[in-house]
């Protein structure tokens, strides 16, 4: 057998990150493809060494072909391309519990777009809380440069209790959806109490994101090592 | 005998994986109606009913096998093949009867509306060549 086609299904194992005894039959079976291709190429006259690397071109790429044979739905799912699915997902696009993504959709989604029950984003679409640039949150807080929601803080913020700051152009501290004016909302924290409470929520608003972002990095770090410790090349 | 060849590669327009996720299913499964099959001879068998106009990555289609087991809609065995190795071999089971019925009868009744309202597929068909000029 080829060193390049053994080559070739290594990397495919590696990126289809499957179970010790299902990677054997997957790689059993995916090998008898590639053998019957190459001779099949051989046998139309297509010299030894061409026949392999044609196998393994028209076979597809082994970084899409092993993702394509991971769980469908996965404990973690760590990818560089197309769309990670699992309870923690990371890639361009996730689909998760805890989903990190470009565009990101999950429980917990932070992304460029991201959509969930709690969004971190660019553009953040969440049912409870949003925190991004563009925040959307219908039935909960969202808090961003532009806020819409039930609760909105931000320089433009409309909502049932809306908080914006002192910009001419803001929409600033009122109400345009029914509710009372953010800052008669405001005073209600003017206690002590108050005070301590919504400085420790806005803390933990604020800081979920770079720790959150911190766990993605470490795990994206696992997945980098991993691979280049099966193959440094695959990760040049 | 004519030979029949692409009508031009410019003219080839790939199909993107929106059109194609969750037909390549239904492909697999006709292909399966005549007869337990396995991985190579099921692409090489798609290929040749497509006329080459569907191209697809040949790994893809293993992604697409394990699902339609999972959804038991086809039904797969490890046996020995003539070149001595174990070879798994998929077959369509009840289910996946009745899956490709319902798929076959949607595909036509889209395909006839999209015909109409689009227009015929005639010209994406490959055309035979006759010498020094394609017809």
């Amino acid at each position: 057998m080829s060193r390049a086609l053994q080559k070739y299904l290594d990397q495919v194992i590696l990126y289809a990150n499957r179970k010790e005894k299902e990677s054997v039959k997957i790689r059993a079976e995916l090998e008898d493809h590639l053998r019957q291709k190459t001779a099949d190429l051989a046998a139309r006259g297509v010299p030894r060494e061409d026949a392999v690397f044609g196998a393994i071109e028209d076979h597809g790429t082994a970084r899409t072909v092993g993702y394509g044979l991971r769980k469908g739905f996965a404990l973690l799912d760590v990818r560089t391309e197309g769309t990670a699915r699992g309870f923690v997902a990371i890639g361009p696009r996730a689909v998760g519990i805890i989903a990190f993504g470009n565009v990101a959709v999950g429980l917990f989604a932070f992304g460029n777009i991201a959509l969930g029950a709690l969004a971190f984003g660019a553009l953040a679409i969440a049912g409870l809380l949003s925190l991004g640039g563009i925040s959307l949150a219908p039935l909960g807080a969202a808090v961003g440069l532009a806020a819409v929601g039930q609760g909105a803080f931000g320089m433009i913020a409309c909502g049932g209790l809306a908080v914006g700051l002192q910009v001419p152009w803001a929409i600033d501290g009122v109400s345009l959806l029914s509710g009372e004016n953010g800052l008669q909302f405001l005073q209600h924290f003017q206690t002590h109490e108050g005070t301590v409470a919504l400085v420790a929520i806005t803390a933990w608003l604020f800081l979920m994101f770079p720790i959150m972002n911190g766990v993605m990095c470490s795990i994206k770090r696992n997945e980098y090592l991993r691979i280049k410790k099966a193959d440094p090349k695959l990760v040049e | 005998m004519p030979i029949w060849v692409l009508s031009g590669r410019r003219n080839m327009t790939r199909l993107s994986k929106q059109t194609l996720d969750g037909n390549v299913e239904t492909l697999i499964l006709a292909v399966l109606e005549s007869g337990p099959s396995y991985g190579y001879a099921i692409v090489k068998e798609l290929n040749e009913r497509a006329e080459g106009i569907l191209q697809l990555g040949e790994g893809t289609i293993y992604p697409v096998l394990y699902r339609l087991e999972e959804k038991k809609l086809i039904a797969a065995r490890w046996r020995l093949a003539e070149n001595g190795r174990q070879r798994k071999y998929y077959r369509l089971i009840s289910k996946g009867h009745k899956a490709l019925a319902t798929n076959r009868r949607q595909w036509q009744m889209l395909s006839a509306a999209m015909g109409k309202v689009l227009g015929s597929a005639e010209n994406l068909l490959p055309q035979p060549q006759v010498k020094g000029a394609t017809i």
